[in-house]
């Protein structure tokens, strides 16, 4: 027997996603999905992000890694609501375990949810976490040619964040060999030159960042 | 390696659909993936052949095709076809493209026993 279907695959996590995205939206948080290859700085980034809206802005983190509680002792030092999420052999984050990630936090209390995604260029990218914006990291140690062989990261990205750029001097980078791959494929998104380690262009970030959330705030109303 | 979440995923559907038809065992199975999901064939075909032991898909055949992308320009409202390395609108050549096909996984056909 022949049963014709034809119905997608992907919607069990379809189907959280928008579960979740209506959670966030209800609490009217921002939720940041964060997605690079391993080692771009995610971390950092959030470790530079997270103390500059004290005060402000209430952060939150889920941070997904295959294995270890690392980057979130690490985050844990900046804010309480942090939750580590392990993936197993897992390459990306879930919606489903988003959820149970949202359940570990108090939602009320946050203005910013960072939700640090495993670091992979391929597996995160096609994955809806129910997040409001994306963001896509590069750094510098990596290669300028890296937009053009994962182009699936950089295209849905809101925005794109050139990392480590206190490394330009020591390292043969082409910044213009990233504008050009990304005229063919993001447009959209501003891309942010920053170092979280000398605060270069980290307040382009915060800015972006604020005027976002701003946004939401505007939309939830 | 995202072909094995995908395949879990997969057999989560085929084996709800063999049930629902009182299937004992799952022969073929077909489906359609957007090209932009960058999925392996050969590896999701052995990630599901793998997490299938022991299920009524043990042993099923898995056809994978693939499914071209097209996008929304988000500037003039264009829709036109894109490749995984150019989104370019053709009509205002901004790259601002809200995909429309090419990120989805189609279940399409389950050959069964009953």
């Amino acid at each position: 027997m022949k049963i014709t279907v034809i119905e997608s695959v992907l919607k069990a996590n379809d189907a959280v996603a928008r579960t979740n995205r209506r959670r966030m939206d209800e609490a009217k948080l921002l939720a940041v999905n964060i997605m690079s290859a391993p080692g771009s700085g995610k971390t950092a980034l959030l470790e530079k992000t997270i103390p500059a809206f004290d005060g402000h802005l209430r952060s939150a983190v889920l941070v997904g890694d295959l294995q270890t509680t690392r980057d979130a002792e690490r985050l844990a030092r900046l804010t309480a609501q942090t939750t580590q999420i392990n993936t197993g052999q897992g390459c990306h984050l879930s919606a489903a375990q988003v959820a149970q990630g949202l359940d570990s936090l108090d939602l009320a209390q946050i203005d910013l949810l960072f939700i640090e995604n495993v670091g992979n260029m391929v597996c995160p990218a096609g994955v809806d976490l129910g997040e409001h914006v994306r963001v896509a990291l590069l750094s510098v140690p990596e290669g300028d040619d890296k937009v053009a062989k994962y182009p699936t990261l950089f295209q849905p990205a809101d925005v794109i964040l050139l990392t480590k750029v206190d490394l330009l001097n020591v390292l043969d980078f082409d910044r213009g060999r990233v504008r050009d791959d990304l005229s063919r494929i993001n447009t959209r998104a501003p891309l942010i030159e920053l170092s979280a380690k000398t605060g270069q262009g980290m307040d382009d970030w915060l800015g972006w960042l604020a005027g976002r959330r701003a946004e939401r705030i505007e939309t939830a109303v | 390696m995202h072909e094995l979440s995908i395949a879990a995923d997969l057999l989560r559907n085929v084996l709800a659909v063999a049930a629902e038809h009182e299937a004992v065992r799952i022969e073929q199975v077909t489906i359609e993936v957007g090209v932009l999901r960058q999925v392996v064939p050969e590896a999701i075909v052995e990630a599901f052949a793998m997490l299938a032991v022991g299920t009524a898909a043990e042993g099923a055949a898995l056809k994978v095709t693939e499914l071209p992308a097209r996008a929304e320009c988000r500037r003039c409202g264009n829709t036109y076809a894109v490749s995984v390395d150019v989104y370019v609108c053709p009509q205002c050549g901004q790259a601002d493209a809200r995909l429309v096909d090419g990120n989805d996984i189609l279940l399409q056909t389950v050959v069964c026993q009953t």
